[in-house]
């Protein structure tokens, strides 16, 4: 699944970024190749979008460097860009599709190119006929397709979105989900900020987990699901699972009990806690494999496998 | 250069289809056809075609008059005569000038209910004028009747300016009365343009399809366009109104345009756009929203319409040390100059160091809002603090405003 074919797309290089007395970016490296689709988590607040904007020279860095495309960002390369922000928005009176093709003539497209490929955006995405109406009449949902539109309809080399399934039913989110698919097939970059592990899990080829501003994990998705194994168990059973020692967290999960550990823990000394216990009744218990969920808690409360 | 064209063009279109834009442009014309309109109806019809009486107890009147004067004047041999007639509602009223006149005794005029007509009033002054300067040559006749016109000249260009003409008064007044709404008109797009871009949170995604000098200089293209269409339609029917008029009625017969102050307008049209458009996109990336922009550009205004409050001033001392300060300082400078176009000749030194101190000014104005514009675009929903401001204008700040979220 791991595409590191070539040049990097996007080489981030000991990045610092400070507002005030506040360091939100504290030397975050990572490089993103052609052809992958690249995961930036990290909780709110952690410095993510603010990578971004330094990655996309909205802001510029204290230190460090960014090179997109080879070098520093220009005029020319932002054609070659969709970038889906956070804080998205259209022109609320404006119509949809005259709104669609004011942007995608910024990106360098003719008006008769940009309503020729708009077309066909809009009736993949359900909006054809929507076109004449005001964006503030579409749903939130339309919007954001609307947004994903204008992100990639002057065919970027390099995409960046930011939360792309927030506001999406199931449905909808599916047909995003395969458009970003058919975006790496096409040997494009797509660098994606989500919250959604499930949606890292089932598209990223590797990722950059940050916390208050540092890069605290780094690398392919599966590498990193092993070294974290071992550090989850999975309960099938009834009663109280809280207050064993080493464990982190305990949630439930399609009917079963998850407990991720903390680095150190054997899932053996929690079964002989359980076993010893009077409120708990244990039909199953597994090592499981750890989810990128359990990994986001573990790493953000400070565990790793090293500890 | 496409995409400030494309930033252009949307704002323009954006702009004129605005319903205020239309209101706006279109209303300024209908008034003042209206105006107009009414100043003829004035000067044509005084709403009364009666004749108006005389008995003249001196002697003096002799009973010819002008063929011009309408509505006629008619004598009468004794006021009981002439009240008869007023009575029969025959005259509008009627003078008495007594026998005593020459001497310092009074005329007198008696009518009903509502007084003679003004220009009746003034037909009978004209023809008592007449009589008293029977003796005169007609030469010398016609410059007491008419009083002294002067034509003022500059010695250090030679323009001219006539005492008495009028329309050489209105005409710079409405001009720079027209340019300065336009200005204003703009500069609201203006605030309106940045404000909405934060507002709408579209500023990221067209930071990364243009630099934000692209983004500011397109929209102010677009704006300064808007500006010159609202300019070109009033300037227009301006002049249509004057020379219909100019057929009507003597009152604005022999109107010229005055193309010397046209070419002033041009040349202090483009940096007064710019200095308003800087301070306007400044303003726009300093504030939260396009509310609290407005209540800060109405101040603003009132620096580029100070000279409308100082009316009375500029116009009864037009060289006086005020109206010169004004004409020199940058926001005031064009609106001084028309207002002291028509009564003085403003001298060519002071036009061009207001002109100089504004293009300064414009300039400055820019560059300091592409500084702001460039770390206030993010800031959503807040406005910046004055050290933000600060660090920014000294080039410490690369775009460094994180004033919506300390880091996400």
């Amino acid at each position: 699944m791991t595409a590191q074919i070539g040049s990097p797309t996007v080489q981030i290089t000991g990045v610092r970024k400070s507002f005030g007395a506040v360091r939100a970016v504290d030397d975050v490296s990572f490089d993103v190749y052609p052809g992958e689709i690249f995961g930036m988590l990290g909780p709110n607040g952690a410095g993510k979008t603010t990578t971004i904007r330094l990655m996309l020279d909205i802001f510029r860095p204290d230190a460090g460097k960014v090179a997109v495309f080879g070098g520093a960002m220009d005029e020319e390369k932002k054609d070659r860009i969709g970038y889906m922000p956070e804080e998205r928005g259209m022109y609320r009176d404006q119509k949809l599709e005259s709104t669609l093709i004011y942007f995608a003539r910024l990106k360098g497209l003719s008006e008769a190119e940009a309503r020729s490929r708009l077309t066909g955006w809009l009736q993949r995405l359900d909006l054809y006929d929507h076109r004449q109406k005001r964006i503030q009449d579409l749903s939130k949902g339309m919007q954001q397709k609307a947004q994903i539109i204008a992100t990639l309809v002057h065919e970027p080399d390099l995409i960046v979105i930011d939360e792309p399934f927030s506001g999406l039913d199931p449905v909808n989110t599916r047909l995003v989900k395969d458009i970003i698919e058919e975006q790496r097939q096409a040997g494009r970059t797509v660098i994606m900020s989500t919250h959604q592990m499930y949606q890292v899990e089932a598209l990223c080829n590797r990722i950059v987990l940050i916390n208050k501003g540092k890069s605290v994990l780094y690398g392919a998705v599966d590498e990193i699901k092993r070294r974290f194994a071992g550090n989850a168990v999975v309960i099938q059973g009834e009663g109280n699972f809280n207050g064993v020692d080493g464990v982190l967290d305990v949630y439930q999960r399609n009917g079963t009990w998850h407990l991720p550990l903390a680095a150190g823990v054997a899932p053996q000394e929690v079964l002989r806690t359980l076993a010893a216990r009077q409120d708990v009744q244990i039909e199953r218990f597994e090592v499981a494999e750890a989810s990128l969920d359990d990994i986001f808690v573990m790493v953000v409360q400070g565990e790793t496998p090293d500890d | 250069m496409i995409k400030q064209w494309q930033v252009a063009k949307h704002e323009y279109v954006k702009a004129v289809r605005r319903r205020s834009f239309i209101l706006t442009t279109l209303g300024f014309p209908l008034l003042f056809a209206a105006i107009i309109g009414f100043s003829v109806l004035l000067a044509t019809n005084s709403g009364d075609d009666r004749p108006l009486g005389y008995v003249d107890e001196t002697g003096l009147l002799v009973a010819s008059q002008s063929a011009a004067d309408s509505p006629p004047l008619q004598p009468f041999d004794n006021e009981t005569a002439a009240r008869a007639a007023l009575d029969a509602g025959n005259v509008q009223g009627y003078y008495v000038l007594p026998a005593g006149y020459l001497t310092g005794q009074q005329p007198r005029l008696v009518y009903l209910t509502e007084p003679p007509a003004d220009d009746a009033k003034q037909a009978f002054s004209r023809l008592v004028r007449a009589a008293l300067l029977a003796d005169v040559s007609p030469e010398v006749s016609n410059r007491l009747q008419n009083g002294l016109s002067v034509t003022m000249q500059s010695a250090d260009d030679g323009r001219e300016l006539g005492s008495d003409d009028f329309l050489s008064f209105l005409v710079p007044l409405f001009a720079g009365m027209f340019y300065v709404f336009a200005v204003l008109t703009s500069a609201g797009y203006m605030l309106q343009a940045v404000t909405t871009e934060k507002e709408n949170r579209t500023v990221e995604v067209m930071a990364t399809s243009l630099s934000p000098l692209q983004l500011i200089t397109g929209k102010a293209a677009g704006l300064f366009g808007v500006a010159m269409t609202q300019l070109t339609i009033w300037g227009t029917a301006a002049v249509v109104a004057l020379a219909i008029a100019g057929v009507a009625t003597d009152l604005f017969r022999g109107f010229q345009i005055p193309w010397s102050l046209m070419a002033v307008v041009v040349i202090y049209f483009v940096p007064s756009f710019a200095l308003v458009a800087g301070i306007m996109i400044a303003l726009g990336g300093v504030v939260a929203d396009s509310q609290q922009g407005q209540q800060i550009a109405g101040i603003v205004n009132l620096f580029f319409v100070m000279p409308f409050f100082l009316f009375a001033a500029i116009l009864a001392r037009p060289d006086s040390p005020l109206a010169v300060a004004m004409t020199l300082f940058p926001t005031t400078a064009f609106l001084t100059v028309a207002m002291r176009w028509g009564v003085t000749i403003v001298p060519a030194w002071q036009m061009a160091v207001g002109l100089v101190g504004l293009v300064i000014c414009a300039v400055i104005a820019v560059w300091v809002a592409a500084r702001v514009f460039r770390i206030g675009m993010l800031s959503y929903g807040q406005r910046l603090d004055w050290r933000t401001v600060r660090a920014a204008l000294s080039g410490r700040n690369n775009a460094g405003s994180k004033t919506s979220e300390v880091a996400s």
